[in-house]
């Protein structure tokens, strides 16, 4: 990625972190800002910290608590201490973002008018004895006339692709020069442009952006969302409200094995439908994994879950106490049926695991041990009364065979699903910013690397006795063992033959 | 041109003998035919079925078998120079390719074939079916590693393009080798996926990672053929190698080996029964400690050696440190020979079983039992204890050694003996190797050309997790151990790229910067999954 002129500053490679006596501190700062060197230490510095967030656990991964039990006081205190619990969001790693940043504009600044000389004023006149140096170089005879030999040098060098080609006369001698790819130069310049871009919008996140969970079930709204701030062992729960209202009407869960648990591992989608009410209406919505939904800013993602077993609907038997037809009712999560005689039955709860009082809160029930729905009934004209509806295990106890409103009531199936989804919830103002930075990065590093600048340089002197003397040479700024065949072969197309004259030693 | 002349052409001696070459689409046909012939393997199968056709296993160890056999072709071709020995090496990891990306291929259909059974025998319709790239073979470590060799392989066949670099395979195929050795110790059990990764970023950003990888580790065999070409002494590189052997020795077995209570004892994680999880109930292994131990003994005497000869140039120092290399590389080969026969012979594992693990395998037990780890820290240590020989009284039977339980370990132990075999190897005639490469320029050049590909390739792996997060996850940046790991490789050939401007650098310090990128790669490849806990615990 060389970007300086080979011929202009041989030797010192990075001329900028040279620092002369007596040059004032601020421009010997400025200089050690502009050089490449700060930036390589820099990348080494940031390499460093990221292995040792890497090695010692973030404080916001899981099983953060167990870790910090783990670690000697004296390891809780120093790690503490020096921020390595958190090292990405540390003051110093910021710091070193930062004059990362400035390292890599300043010495675009300082390289940029270099490079852009490539553009502006390619050099086509150059020392003969520089091309004499060159590792591709060779010196020919050809018979004819100057104008002749430049304009077939022309023509071929065209023909191999270095196709934009400058002649100029200088001292009498013309030179030519061929190019391809100039443009690559710039590459390097757009790739950090990238990276800017990138760095920004991160920043952009890091300051606007603000990310919450809510939870939801069917027939719950809410506009709030919770935040989790975590600080070594401790986690702490903000709250955040949002300009909208959004209220759950259905969840789904799709299984790959139905009989199996609501378990992440057994499930193939999840698939929360809500609505959005604000100022301007109410809008459907729908969130499914990997699949997210964007409302005024804010996006909305499937997260976790409860596992706590519960029934997106149910069907249930109703059999008639003194006898009759059977009835299938088949009745929502916050649903309700009725009968053909006019009595409403309501879902009031859903449980995997039954058992008679409370539900502990706690409880895995995600494989649905013994099932049971308890209902609501009410006939027109009396107060609602409790029933019972169990899955075949559970059938036979008695308060599955006592009749309520004249029905005793069995479950027949029910479709699993979570007690709650979790949606994230993310306002990030940063991310288009973020995209665009890398789609540059990505299209600048691709023109950087599959493309090379090669130049071709023929210097001809003028005709003696109808001989010309031609010396060539080239180079190219990457693809060096590409470019030394594509020269071998050029050199070796041409219609001359090795040099037998001296050569005007002049230059 | 009409004033051309009368002469006839005459071309300079220099550029005549490069034009006879074949025409460059000819120098493809390799890779053409491996990747052609797969996808033709991929459609006899979708037309056969699966039941009496070769499974992606078999077809992974001979791929693996191909990849050995070029090396051992391209390894005599180093020695002594021979056309035919070159061909074969040439096909030989043609046709490695050719089933190294069978199998993967393979693998997909028979991911969709062991899904489609469930869905059938629920009952599901058709229409439920989930799309085909549900099932692209890139779900766990097994799949990334198929296909990292893979990567490695079709990028030595295009290295090979030109003839001058085909002494590149004899490093990097023995490379891909390992990494199917691992796939082979992780084993190719299909798993259900993660729904998390039910996402059609996973093809394209695993493809990806499987195919940098890949590229790194072709460019880490040229940057070591690059030292050798470039003079950098063997021993040198002796006592690099050795210093890994070292680190891989101190810390496989849990830091067992070293430690001054357990010393000298090698133990390895067991399975209970059918289930595929490692416990961390390790039995010791008989005599692979000590094999170790004096392995690890001969290597330091080794490096010792080598390092009078070239701090004193003591020609007597390096013949000894010569002889304790050859001993250190016997023992080494002993101690995992010992390893493997113990544990497919060892029947009975429970007297194998330290009771002092006892404690901590109790908490762990409880730990997975998502009990509060404030709870676990309250009950006393003999309270664990009995809990857990409770637990190995009863289910004590049930436990056994497997290659399985312990892939990392064995493969890390293959590929410290393997850098133990290349530097002995390196140290026979390293003349004669150093005439057969090509030159140093020519190495420099591919290995400046491949990081520079790596390191787009890498970008792009960030950019596409970084995407796939966002639309996960909502975040595209999370400071996550993986992507970390990745990000630090990336610096790292940010890092190579830069030097050669900063300060010049070309050649042999260029080469280091590579070497120590592609261990970042390796490092966020396994390190992550096995050592650091974070979001891409699966792969």
């Amino acid at each position: 990625m060389s970007t300086v002129e080979e011929f202009v500053t041989k030797g010192a490679s990075d001329p900028s972190t040279k620092a002369k006596q007596g040059e004032s501190i601020l421009n010997r700062l400025l200089k050690l800002l502009c050089s490449v060197r700060l930036g390589v230490t820099l990348l080494v510095l940031l390499g460093l910290a990221c292995l040792t967030g890497m090695l010692i656990m973030q404080q916001n991964v899981d099983g953060f608590a167990r870790y910090f039990a783990e670690l000697t006081p004296a390891q809780q205190i120093v790690y503490g201490k020096l921020g390595f619990f958190d090292i990405y969001h540390v003051w110093y790693f910021n710091i070193l973002l930062a004059v990362l940043s400035m390292n890599i504009v300043l010495a675009s600044i300082d390289r940029f008018p270099k490079t852009w000389l490539f553009v502006s004023k390619p050099n086509v006149s150059v020392p003969i004895r520089w091309l004499r140096e060159q590792k591709q170089t060779a010196e020919l005879e050809f018979s004819g006339t100057t104008k002749g030999t430049v304009e077939s040098l022309s023509a071929a060098m065209k023909g191999q692709g270095w196709r934009s080609v400058k002649t100029t006369e200088k001292a009498g001698r013309t030179f030519i020069l061929g190019q391809k790819g100039v443009w690559n130069r710039l590459g390097a310049y757009a790739v950090h442009v990238g990276l800017l871009t990138i760095f920004t919008g991160g920043f952009l996140t890091a300051q606007f952006g603000s990310t919450g969970q809510m939870p939801l079930a069917p027939g719950q709204s809410t506009n709030l969302m919770f935040e989790t701030e975590v600080n070594l062992d401790k986690a702490e729960q903000i709250t955040k409200r949002l300009p909208f209202e959004v209220a759950c009407t259905d969840m789904q869960q799709k299984l790959i094995k139905k009989e199996g648990s609501i378990t992440a591992m057994n499930t193939i989608d999840w698939i929360t439908r809500f609505t959005i009410t604000d100022e301007t209406g109410t809008h459907e919505a729908h969130v499914q994994m990997n699949h997210p939904f964007d409302y005024r800013g804010y996006r909305f993602f499937q997260a976790s879950f409860i596992p706590t077993g519960r029934a997106r609907n149910v069907t249930i038997n109703a059999t008639p106490a003194g006898g009759g037809d059977v009835q299938q009712l088949t009745i929502a999560r916050d649903g309700s049926a009725v009968m053909k005689d006019g009595t409403t039955v309501k879902l009031s709860e859903f449980r995997g695991n039954f058992s008679i009082g409370k539900e502990d809160p706690n409880e895995n029930t995600s494989e649905y041990p013994n099932p049971a729905a308890v209902l609501e009934v009410v006939q027109p004209g009396s107060p609602g009364q409790t029933a019972y509806a169990f899955g075949p295990k559970l059938a036979d106890i008695p308060i599955a065979k006592k009749p309520v409103g004249g029905y005793t009531f069995q479950l027949a199936d029910y479709e699993k699903v979570a007690d709650q989804h979790i949606l994230s919830v993310q306002r990030d103002p940063g991310t288009t910013v973020v995209y665009v930075g890398f789609v540059l990065l990505f299209l600048a590093l691709v023109a950087v690397f599959f493309f090379s600048h090669q130049r071709v340089w023929a210097a001809v002197d003028p005709a003696q006795e109808g001989r010309v003397n031609v010396v060539l040479g080239g180079n190219t700024n990457r693809s060096v063992n590409a470019f030394d065949e594509t020269f071998k072969k050029f050199v070796g197309g041409l219609d001359a033959r090795p040099s037998s004259l001296p050569l005007n030693p002049q230059g | 041109m009409s004033q051309v002349l009368e002469t006839p052409v005459i071309i300079s001696a220099e550029s005549g003998n490069n034009l006879k070459t074949v025409p460059s689409w000819m120098t493809y046909i390799p890779a053409i035919l491996a990747i052609g012939g797969s996808f033709a393997l991929l459609f006899i199968r979708l037309n056969v079925g699966g039941a009496r056709f070769i499974s992606d296993g078999a077809l992974m160890m001979l791929a693996l078998a191909a990849y050995l056999i070029a090396a051992v072709f391209h390894l005599t071709n180093l020695y002594a120079p021979f056309r035919l020995a070159e061909k074969l090496g040439m096909w030989a990891a043609t046709l490695g390719v050719f089933f190294n990306l069978s199998s993967w291929l393979l693998r997909w259909v028979a991911a969709y074939d062991r899904e489609l059974a469930i869905f059938n025998s629920q009952g599901t319709s058709a229409a439920d079916m989930p799309w085909v790239f549900r099932y692209v073979p890139f779900a766990n470590l097994y799949d990334l590693s198929l296909a990292f060799a893979f990567g490695a392989g079709i990028t030595t066949l295009l290295v090979m393009r030109r003839q001058h670099f085909r002494a590149v395979a004899a490093l990097s195929l023995p490379l891909a080798s390992i990494i199917l050795v691992l796939a082979r110790f992780i084993g190719s059990e299909l798993i259900d996926l993660p729904p998390v990764l039910d996402s059609y970023w996973r093809p394209i950003h695993v493809g990806i990672a499987s195919m940098s990888y890949g590229i790194a580790l072709v460019c880490f065999a040229v940057a070591v053929l690059y030292l050798l070409k470039d003079g950098l002494q063997v021993e040198k590189m002796a006592i690099w190698t050795s210093a890994f052997s070292l680190a891989v020795f101190c810390t496989v077995s849990k830091f067992s080996v070293f430690s001054p209570l357990t010393f000298g004892t090698y133990t390895a994680s067991t399975f209970l029964g059918t289930s595929r999880m490692s416990l961390p109930l390790r039995a010791d292994i008989p005599f692979v400690g000590w094999l170790i131990f004096l392995s690890a003994a001969l290597l330091i005497a080794a490096s010792i050696g080598y390092g009078l000869f070239i701090s004193k140039d003591d020609a007597n120092a390096r013949k000894w440190g010569s002889r304790f290399l050859y001993g250190a590389l016997a023992l080494q080969a002993a101690g995992i020979a010992m390893l493997v026969y113990q544990i497919k012979t060892i029947g009975t594992v429970v007297s194998q079983i330290s009771t002092t693990q006892y404690a901590k395998f109790g908490a762990w037990m409880l730990q997975q039992q998502e009990m509060p780890q404030q709870q676990i820290n309250a009950l006393g240590e003999a309270q664990l204890v009995s809990m857990a020989s409770k637990w190995v009284a009863e289910n004590g039977s049930q436990l056994h050694l497997s290659l399985n339980a312990n892939p990392v370990e064995l493969a890390a132990l293959i590929t410290a003996f393997t850098g133990t075999f290349f530097v002995v190897l390196f140290g026979f005639n390293t003349e004669k190797i150093r005439a057969f490469l090509p030159s140093a320029d020519r190495l420099d050049g591919l290995m400046y050309k491949l990081a520079g590909v790596t390191f787009a390739g890498l970008a792009l792996l960030l950019i596409t997790g970084a995407v796939w997060a966002n639309e996960s996850w909502g975040r595209y940046w999370g400071w996550d151990a993986k992507e970390v790991g990745a990000l630090v490789a990336w610096l790292t050939y940010a890092g190579f790229l830069h030097s050669r401007i900063a300060y010049g650098w070309r050649g042999r310090r260029s080469a280091f910067f590579a070497v120590v990128a592609f261990l970042f790669v390796i490092f966020t490849y396994l390190g992550v999954s096995y050592l650091l806990p974070g979001l891409h615990s699966y792969a």
